[in-house]
């Protein structure tokens, strides 16, 4: 509840001055049990589900908002409006409410200032001809997001606004205050309009039962630029969902009021007319309302969009030193982009304030374990109401008073909300003063709590894996709202069960792994180059591998980034600081010819110039880059006149003369792109291409241009270039892929041949030259994918850990990824990966040692080495081994890598002997789990 | 850019350092607060300064011996390689802690990642609670994750 007023300073040293606004809520008080808000007279729209429902003046943004705290709302409280009510006041349990709570100034001082205050939906209520406001059923994407959710105002059942029932035909109108300067001032293209309309159209489908769903998406390019994006695509169409050419100019209310009636033009220029149950405005992303304020309070530069100014090179940097931009504050981008390019960001601060890592942070000390070998098992239940949640179906007091009459069972507590802050100084209490040594906890989730509680026991000085939860709520009341009585008995079943476990729970010892601060970046291209880099400056030694002998990489083809900066001197530069750098040993003619070990501690051997070299780091960059494919088609290779986009840069560098004189020239699109061979989009041509051919009008305004392509993909800004090309003469003429253009040599003359769809009729084309935009492919990653046990897709793309949250991250910890290798991406967008790539790697290198979660597999002694879970550990974290036994025999047996291991259990649950399981979920816990379980059947 | 102390400078110039401290509080003198009770002056400014008030440039001369641009070697900023960028430089140590604007997906994500790294962070939200734009999808593609 907080916002900038005003900073000062320069980088290393700012004062920002902070405005804190009245929450009316103390938050050490509040144990967010909702009662001020189920008391609360005053109904608002709710903000959060878009005005679709209401909430009242007490409240919560949502479920599971963070901080879990309610707030009161200033603006519509009837006692802060009118001087009376106060009835939040009364009921709060804990007299959190405090309507003396006055807005704060705080200083605080910082060395540096990351700004990520994100987009503004386009509010389409200007644009008459949608109806949007007027007519019930047209709703904006992000109502329909509110209206799919389970969390929304219609629990996750689709209904249409107007009458409740559930839609059957929904059109989808994309471009609703995007790619638009006649309405409204947004020319730009918002990127991720296209991919979460397609992803509403098939999630529908989920929701809506039975036959005779109709989805229509109209549409003016698909842009499905990203990772495996065009798989979605095609798997849409497969899936029924139609996609129509087409802008919808008229909207009008349907019988009744419900539903639409929808006018749009079909390519041949017939009139359409109709009817959809409901319609869907895919609106675009805009700069905040306060974008301009806070521009001005840091004095930073905006473009024409009021987007945040940054240069190609420096994705994250504003003009002023110190203060960085992250989100859709750049530009308009997906939830990947966002979440490497805050990386990116922090990055960039961190290398400012390198000089003072770690002085304002502080470890967090606990007290020295006690040991428990001795002692007899003192389990303490704690059984959660959470608010109403459980203790509405569950009968909690039955089930406390159950839990005293098991054995070994000497305290039993039920809390309102076990996560509060307050019952764990309560837990923590009572441990000590009952000598328990097993905790159970009858709650929610061991994904979201279990930590919480296990942090709780650490600090009583107990081992953290002393504490079982009952899942009495997602498993339970969650699930059996219609069934109390029966939930209650299933809750004690539960309890029982988790009690009969936790008797036989060890302590386990968390296992640590020493960190090498030191870094492997493979590949020298400006990905790889640009890790190293940010590595180096933020004092890690890093090692750089080039395969060839020259750092660059693909950069010195390319003239310049996608806002007309030349590249060479950037890349000169680069080079030359990477050579220099103290801290980066630069290896060419180098690969890597042999890895071990995992994260924090990697070991191998490289092949440098044909010798062998041992080296030993904690992470490894892979940024081996990718490569422009060579064309099977349209004379490619037969006749030097028909060129690639890199051939191209090649000629407008150092043969301009040639290019002049031309009279005529051809671009086709997606050679080798979006076919079944590669059925990706290699997302950069579309916009090199229209670069291309602003640089060919500037050399030769008489010369014809056009543009053969499938949809065009100048996402975000780059929508300008495309613009700008159509208002320079050049002609784009779209193809499908049934009726591909065709290129023939009629004795020396050069001739494209095409079906026009809006003529509808095939047209010939004389041209000097043809260009083609062919597909980008990654380099063969298969050794190294080999070495590192990682993984690509099936286009040869590096795989990330998550698509969405962890982009610059492998599924093996420690190994990252940046540049053309995981995707094609232009200049700017690899830059801003490399350095994310150096923001998580630096975050293992920063720690001297890493603590490992403790629940891995061990080897017992039964082990005799039969090797059946060698094939069965997705993780490869076994490898079998010649082991001496104690009588002196040797034979084979598994050993198990505890960094490796993630503790999946496959191979405890293959062993046929008993020779493997892992730590927590013994064969003797589990069993005696399932005979608890059993015990009133038997 | 030279770092200068008042009263250093005040006893060069054989002024009293409040009227030092005077003439960089009305402008005339163009300086910039650091930590420690340094200023940071530009060269060029500084020497306009002298020409206009009638001081002996030597005195510049001597001072320049306090300068701050780092030498080869030490650890340059991020910003040099952006081309038309100003010159940045840093006299003293800078405050080991951040300030994000914005906790939605992307600023979270910042947060995480400084302070995982040994950085003291704060982050401002205007709203009630973090997650922003993202905590309203549904689901998320390809995946079809919840986005919560």
């Amino acid at each position: 509840m907080s916002e900038v007023v005003d900073v000062s300073g320069e980088v290393g040293n700012f004062v920002v001055k902070v405005k804190k606004n009245p929450r009316y809520i103390d938050m050490e008080k509040c144990i967010a049990c909702g009662l001020c808000a189920q008391k609360c007279p005053r109904k608002v729209d709710d903000e959060f589900n878009l005005g679709l429902n209401q909430r009242t003046s007490a409240y919560i943004k949502y479920g599971q908002s963070v901080p879990l705290k309610y707030a009161i709302d200033g603006e519509t409280c009837i006692y802060l409006k009118r001087g009376k009510c106060k009835a939040c006041e009364k009921f709060c349990p804990t007299s959190a409410i405090n309507f003396e709570d006055q807005e704060e100034i705080v200083d605080l001082n910082v060395g540096a200032v990351i700004l990520s205050p994100g987009f503004k939906p386009f509010d389409p209520s200007g644009f008459d001809f949608y109806g949007y406001g007027k007519i019930p059923d047209v709703v904006t994407s992000l109502e329909y997001e509110r209206l799919l959710s389970s969390g929304g105002p219609c629990m996750g059942h689709l209904v249409r606004p107007s009458d409740h029932r559930e839609p059957k035909s929904i059109a989808w109108i994309q471009c609703v205050g995007s790619r638009n300067t006649n309405r409204c001032e947004n020319g730009y293209c918002s990127s991720v309009c296209c991919m979460y309309a397609i992803k509403e159209a098939l999630v529908t489908a989920e929701h809506i039962a039975g036959e005779g769903l109709k989805q229509s998406i109209f549409y003016m390019d698909i842009r499905s630029h990203g990772k495996d994006f065009d798989r979605f695509y095609e798997s849409a169409k497969a899936k029924g969902v139609r996609f129509v050419k087409a802008r919808p100019h008229t909207i009008e209310a349907g019988q009744d009021n419900c539903g639409v009636t929808m006018r749009y033009a079909q390519e041949d220029g017939q009139v359409m007319i109709e009817h959809f149950d409901m319609a869907v405005l895919s609106i675009g992303l805009e700069p905040t309302t306060d974008v301009k304020q806070l521009a001005d309070i840091f004095k930073l530069d905006l473009n024409q969009y009021r987007f945040a100014k940054t240069s190609d090179f420096s994705p994250a940097c504003s003009n002023r030193p110190g203060v960085y931009v992250a989100g859709a504050f750049q530009t308009p981008k997906a939830i990947p982009r966002a979440v490497t390019e805050a990386s990116t960001a922090a990055v960039e601060a961190t290398t400012a304030l390198i000089r003072s890592r770690g002085e304002l942070t502080q470890q967090k000390i606990y007290p020295s374990e006690r040991s428990i070998a001795n002692e007899e098992v003192r389990i303490g239940v704690f059984i959660c109401s959470c608010g109403i949640n459980i203790s509405g179906i569950i009968n909690v007091d039955e089930v406390a008073r159950y839990a005293r009459s098991l054995p070994h069972v000497v305290h039993v507590e039920n809390n309102l909300f076990s996560c509060s802050a307050d019952t764990q100084e309560m837990m923590a209490k009572k441990i000590v003063e009952h000598s328990l040594n097993r905790i159970i906890i009858a709650a929610c989730t061991p994904r979201t709590h279990e930590a919480l509680f296990q942090e709780t026991l650490q600090e009583t000085g107990l081992n953290p894996y002393l504490v079982e939860m009952a899942n009495i709520r997602n498993q339970n009341a969650w699930v059996h709202q219609r069934e109390p009585e029966m939930a209650t008995a299933k809750a004690k079943d539960q309890v029982r069960m988790a009690i009969a476990k936790a008797a036989l729970s060890v302590p386990i010892e968390r296992t640590k792994v020493n960190v090498i601060p030191k870094a492997l970046v493979i590949g020298g291209g400006v990905a790889g180059m640009q890790t190293a880099l940010s590595l180096a400056d933020q004092n890690f030694e890093t090692v750089l591998l080039e395969k060839s002998d020259r750092l660059g990489g693909n950069a010195w083809k390319v003239n310049t980034t996608d806002q007309g900066e030349a590249i060479r001197p950037y890349l000169e530069s680069l080079i030359k600081r990477v050579e220099t750098h103290s801290n980066i040993q630069v290896l060419k003619n180098a690969s890597v010819t042999s890895a071990k070990g995992s994260v924090g501690n990697f070991s191998g051997t490289v092949q440098v110039n044909g010798g062998q070299r041992e080296i030993a780091y904690g992470v490894a960059v892979l940024a081996i880059g990718g490569r422009e494919s060579r064309p099977e088609e349209y004379l490619f290779g037969q006749d030097p006149r028909v060129i690639t986009h890199l051939d191209l840069d090649a000629m407008l560098r150092d043969d301009p003369a040639s290019l002049k004189k031309a009279q005529s020239i051809v671009f086709i699109q997606c050679v080798g792109s979006r076919d079944e061979r590669r059925p990706y989009c290699s997302r950069i041509c579309c916009t090199h291409s229209v670069k291309a051919v602003i640089h060919l009008k500037g050399l030769n305004p008489k010369m014809n241009v056009y543009v053969l392509y499938r949809d065009i993909r100048t996402y975000g800004e780059r929508e300008d270039l495309y613009r700008k090309a159509r208002d320079l003469g050049v002609l784009f003429i779209s193809y499908g892929p049934e009726r591909k253009p065709a290129v023939s040599l009629d004795g020396k003359d050069l001739t494209v041949k095409t079906y026009d769809p809006i003529l509808r009729m095939p047209i010939s084309i004389a041209v000097d030259h043809v260009v083609l935009a062919a597909a980008m492919e990654a380099n063969d990653s298969h050794e190294l994918t080999e070495l590192y046990k990682c993984a690509a897709n099936a286009d040869g793309f590096l795989n990330e850990a998550h698509p969405k949250l962890r982009p610059v991250d492998m599924s093996v910890d420690g190994l990252f990824v940046a540049g053309l290798c995981n995707y094609p991406k232009p200049l700017n967008e690899t830059i801003a990966q490399a350095k994310a790539a150096a923001a998580r790697a630096a975050v293992i290198l920063s720690q001297t040692e890493m603590t490992l979660d403790a629940i891995k597999s061990f080897v017992t002694d039964k082990c005799d080495g039969c090797a059946l879970c060698l094939d069965v550990c997705p993780y490869r974290a076994i490898k079998l081994e010649n082991y001496q036994a104690a009588n002196g025999q040797g034979h084979f047996r598994i050993a198990t890598d505890k960094a490796l291991c993630k503790g999946c259990g496959l191979c405890s649950a293959t062993c046929p002997k008993g020779g493997v399981y892992v730590h927590g979920f013994t064969m003797d816990q589990l069993r005696a789990q399932v005979v608890a379980a059993l015990e009133d059947v038997a | 850019m030279i770092a200068i102390h008042v009263g250093q400078l005040a006893r060069k110039l054989g002024v009293h350092r409040n009227t030092v401290t005077n003439w960089i509080n009305s402008g005339k003198l163009k300086a910039t607060a650091t930590v420690g009770k340094k200023y940071l002056i530009d060269k060029n400014v500084f020497r306009i300064f002298c020409r206009e008030y009638g001081i002996s440039e030597n005195i510049l001369q001597e001072l320049i011996g306090n300068e701050t641009v780092p030498s080869k070697g030490d650890l340059p900023f991020t910003q040099n390689l952006n081309f038309n960028s100003k010159e940045v430089t840093m006299s003293a140590k800078p405050i080991g802690s951040v300030l994000v604007v914005g906790g939605g997906i992307a600023g979270m994500q910042a947060t995480l990642d400084l302070a995982n790294s040994g950085y003291f962070v704060h982050l401002v939200e205007k709203s009630s609670g973090i997650g922003g734009a993202m905590a309203q999808l549904d689901k998320t593609f390809p995946t079809n994750d919840c986005a919560m």
